[in-house]
């Protein structure tokens, strides 16, 4: 059992400080917290002034999913926390639980109760519970308190009669109350979606959280990859560990890798969920650029290759030889283009034959290439692979019919 | 604090007028408006400058005081009491300057609203002294003073009333949001009559209000009650009963309400109360309209009159106003970008807070005596807010954020907007997944940019659904679902102008 734990792998311990690493969102975003001119900062500032100037604010936070909003909030919240230990309060709403009037009043209330150590009573109306909700904006500005309001998924608080958001705002215009609201969406027109009582009241202060750029990307990557030096990890592993991982973000396949990978989609939290580690071989005990190949390559699903391969295993139970009757080729067309691999070029034409109508291919050249290479022969495939001879030339016209490819097969 | 007052009010007054403009070289048309303004203001209130004492509520810090800002009038250069440019680093000072441009931050005096004051502060004199009952509805857009100036009005009303002799009224403000049942008025009403009769659970409030107010000896000597009942709309329900009631109440014989309904909609009156006009019972309307540039303006330089300092250049109030007169003439919109602009010159000082060299940090506080007064302008101009900060903050303000994101997101999903762009070109509104696939397809062709997969495709496009650029409807199948683009064509065109691919493609 002790002899067991000792022989415990580097590799295997470096992988499971990677994964908790990988799982703990707050942690991804702290390198983007170092410069002054990132959304950490501008948000921490107003954050800040606000609780020091005991003045009203209100903040929309706006981005695709997955670029680290709520992260980065919670970075700020938490650094603020430590600063003002008693002075600043959180109330976190979510408008796909909250978005009725009552139970968010319920929930914000019952929020406040537990923050101040008060008694909740469930049973309470919605008219005590605004009350109470007034009542406690008022105590704590007069004792110099701030709360914030988290609403996330704000899109949602803004159907109906947008009550809650009113009130909350409207709340703001006195000197009583010291709040600040901070609002969370992915919808960039959501300010458009508030009536123009709320949205006069709310401040128009956005901060957009756009996609970093390749040098922040390969920052990041250096930073959640690469293991600390002070952990309960050998140190030479260690150092051989981030050495290797230097080598390769600086090799210029993984830069192409990254390239191609933040052309179609680039939050951060996609490229987090990379399982580029968990390809990781346990036996070599590092991270390889294979890995990352095979990760990004399992990113994107093709459905199309798996209905290649699907005719393979339909095709395998009989058995054909290399030539085909023309109907056979026919058939197997009309499989693909109900398939959606090719489709006709236009509408038109119905009156004439289907053998002499132009088609296009829809799947693109590499996912081809990528089908066929692990699927044997049958009709559809070998339609495929002569359309692909036909269309291998880049500067051909990308039009077949069926005749030409009735005819390139044979 | 009366001393000070006193000390600082009149020449104060009359020199910063002559002082900021020679200073800061605003052409003459503004100091006989400014001038006006002031003698108006002077009338109804002794000492505006006495405010930062007034304003400072319990919550500001005792330090304040030996450094307060009123005592910092007495610098003068070459003899003359005369307002400084401030100094952006004091945290009091900045503290003191947002305090002021802040929306919650109720200015001594209502500028700019004087005329629609008096017509209901006269209506109400009116009702009060004839012990009649009235209504009113004030109506506006956002933002134009209307709660606030109502305010004001509710305390004259009451000063009137004990200084003339007369009953004055009891007060029932509310926000008709904060009702969970729209007839839950009728029993707030009710309360504040405090009738000794028990209310009974068979009459309804709005029965039992009804009966009070046809009753003469119930109403002999009982006080006249002031209902004033913000965002009245929230009232109207689909048989518009309750708002027609509560109008209605106004009509009794012996009713002894009177009402002030205030809400954004100018025709409210006209659409939901059409029966009262029959009775010839019509509230009386006082419109409120959106401020005007020089509104704007004057209500901007009067809450900064509450600053011993020159905070921000006159043509950066002069843009701010314009800007927000031309766009909704909301004075809540202009404080917030003032306010903005005076975080972006702070975020500046900051940020050159390391760069700025002593030599120039010491220049502000060379003694008058030394160094000539023009000498040290120059290096105070660098501190107060200039057109570029403001133009800065009017434009983070007005710009919507679709262009920056358009421009920020990955290729693949710009050419899907693209291809979205060139297919509904044809006059089409909306389209399937499936066949924006195709355009797609043909546009990676045509750029020799390997096309993605369907399933990548449809999730990008739920990517750019979640954004607010595309809207998709329901369906079982991913291919089938509808594509209708939400972003103007032109914006897209315009964020998208930069790279070449697209500029050909979209021409």
């Amino acid at each position: 059992m002790g002899r067991e734990k000792e022989k415990e792998k580097p590799s295997e311990k470096a992988l499971n400080l990677l994964r908790s690493r990988l799982a703990d969102p707050n942690f991804i975003f702290k390198p983007l917290s170092d410069s002054p001119d990132s959304n950490y900062s501008k948000l921490k500032f107003i954050i800040s002034t606000s609780v020091t100037e005991a003045c009203n604010n209100s903040i929309l936070l706006l981005g695709p999913r997955g670029s680290g909003k709520v992260a980065v909030l919670e970075l700020v919240l938490s650094d603020l926390l430590q600063q003002y230990p008693d002075v600043i309060s959180v109330i976190r709403l979510n408008g796909l639980l909250h978005s009725d009037d009552n139970c968010a009043l319920k929930e914000i209330a019952r929020q406040l109760c537990m923050e101040h150590q008060l008694l909740f009573s469930k049973v309470a109306s919605f008219d005590d519970n605004s009350q109470f909700m007034i009542a406690m904006l008022r105590e704590c500005g007069l004792a110099h308190k701030t709360i914030i309001f988290v609403l996330d998924e704000f899109d949602f608080f803004a159907q109906g009669k947008q009550r809650l958001l009113y009130s909350l705002l409207d709340a703001m215009q006195s000197v009583n109350s010291q709040s600040v609201v901070i609002g969370v969406s992915c919808r960039l027109d959501v300010d458009q979606l508030l009536e123009k009582r709320v949205r006069s009241r709310f401040s128009h202060r956005k901060l957009l959280f756009l996609s970093p750029s390749k040098e922040d990307t390969e920052r990041f990557m250096e930073h959640i990859l690469s293991l600390p030096v002070d952990s309960s990890i050998p140190q030479n592993y260690t150092a051989e560990f981030n050495g290797r991982l230097k080598k390769i973000i600086s090799d210029e396949r993984f830069k192409e890798l990254i390239t191609t990978y933040l052309s179609f989609n680039f939050t951060i939290g996609h490229l987090v969920r990379f399982q580029a580690v968990s390809y990781m071989d346990l036996d070599v005990g590092f991270l390889s650029l294979e890995n990352f190949k095979t990760a990004l390559s399992s990113n994107q699903r093709q459905s199309k290759l798996e209905c290649i391969r699907e005719y393979k295993s339909i095709h395998d139970s009989s058995q054909t030889s290399d030539n085909y009757a023309a109907n056979v080729c026919l058939r197997a067309f009309e499989h693909l283009l109900q398939r959606q691999l090719i489709s006709f070029i236009d509408n038109k034409g119905h009156n004439q034959s289907v053998e002499f109508r132009p088609v296009k291919l829809l799947i693109s050249s590499a996912e081809l290439h990528q089908g066929l290479k692990s699927s044997h022969q049958c009709p559809p495939v070998t339609m495929l692979r002569a359309a692909r001879t036909h269309l291998e030339n880049p500067s051909a016209f990308w039009l077949l019919t069926p005749q030409h490819l009735y005819s390139v097969m044979h | 604090m009366p001393a000070i007052a006193d000390r600082n009010s009149s020449p104060f007054k009359g020199m910063s007028a002559a002082k900021s403009c020679e200073v800061v070289g605003s052409n003459g048309c503004y100091t006989p408006q400014k001038r006006r303004l002031r003698s108006n203001s002077a009338a109804v209130n002794e000492s505006p400058v006495s405010t930062p004492m007034k304003l400072k509520s319990p919550r500001r810090r005792l330090v304040s005081s030996p450094s307060s800002p009123a005592n910092k009038i007495k610098e003068d250069l070459s003899g003359k009491p005369v307002k400084k440019f401030w100094n952006p680093r004091d945290v009091e000072q900045m503290r003191a300057v947002k305090e002021a441009l802040h929306v919650s931050t109720a200015p001594s005096t209502v500028v700019c609203r004087e005329d629609e004051q008096k017509k209901v502060l006269d209506f109400c004199k009116t009702c009060v002294k004839q012990e009649k009952a009235g209504s009113l509805y004030v109506c506006g857009c956002p933002g134009t003073g209307k709660s606030l100036s109502v305010e004001k009005v509710k305390q004259q009303v009451i000063d009137w009333a004990t200084m003339e002799g007369l009953q004055p009224p009891e007060i029932l403000a509310m926000n008709c949001t904060s009702l969970a049942n729209t007839s839950g008025i009728f029993s707030k009403i009710l309360s504040m009559n405090k009738s000794k009769k028990k209310i009974t659970g068979s009459t309804s409030p709005l029965q039992h209000l009804q009966n009070l107010y046809s009753n003469k000896q119930a109403q002999l000597g009982s006080k006249m009650l002031l209902i004033i009942a913000d965002e009245l709309d929230y009232l109207i329900t689909r048989d518009r009963a309750v708002l027609h009631d509560l109008f209605m109440l106004t009509t009794f014989p012996f009713s002894r309400c009177i009402l002030i309904g205030i809400a954004n909609s100018i025709d409210l009156a006209d659409r939901f109360l059409p029966r009262l006009q029959s009775l010839n019972c019509k509230p009386m309307v006082v419109t409120f309209r959106a401020y005007s540039k020089d509104q704007i303006l004057s209500i901007l330089q009067e809450r900064l009159l509450v600053l011993p300092c020159i905070v921000f250049h006159q043509q950066a109030l002069e843009l701010c106003a314009r800007k927000v007169a031309a766009a909704s003439g909301d004075m809540r919109k202009a404080l917030s970008v003032c306010r903005s602009a005076v975080e972006i010159l702070e975020a500046e000082l900051r940020e050159s807070a390391s760069n700025l060299s002593l030599t120039s940090v010491e220049g502000e506080f060379i003694s008058p005596q030394t160094v000539p007064a023009l000498e040290i302008y120059p290096s105070q101009e660098n501190s107060t807010v200039r057109i570029d900060h403001m133009a800065l903050a009017l434009s983070k303000t007005f710009r919507s954020p679709i262009v920056d994101t358009i421009q920020s997101l990955p290729q693949h999903q710009q050419i899907i907007l693209c291809s979205a762009v060139k297919y509904f070109r044809g006059g089409k509104k909306d389209t399937t997944i499936g066949e924006l696939n195709k355009s797609y397809i043909d546009i990676c062709k045509s750029a020799l940019i390997p096309a993605v997969g369907i399933l990548e495709f449809s999730s990008m496009c739920r990517v750019l659904n979640d954004q607010g650029l595309f809207k998709l409807g329901q369906s079982r199948d991913d291919k089938f679902k509808r594509v209708t683009l939400k972003v103007d064509e032109a914006d897209i065109s315009f964020a998208l102008q930069g790279i070449r691919l697209f500029r050909n493609c979209l021409q």
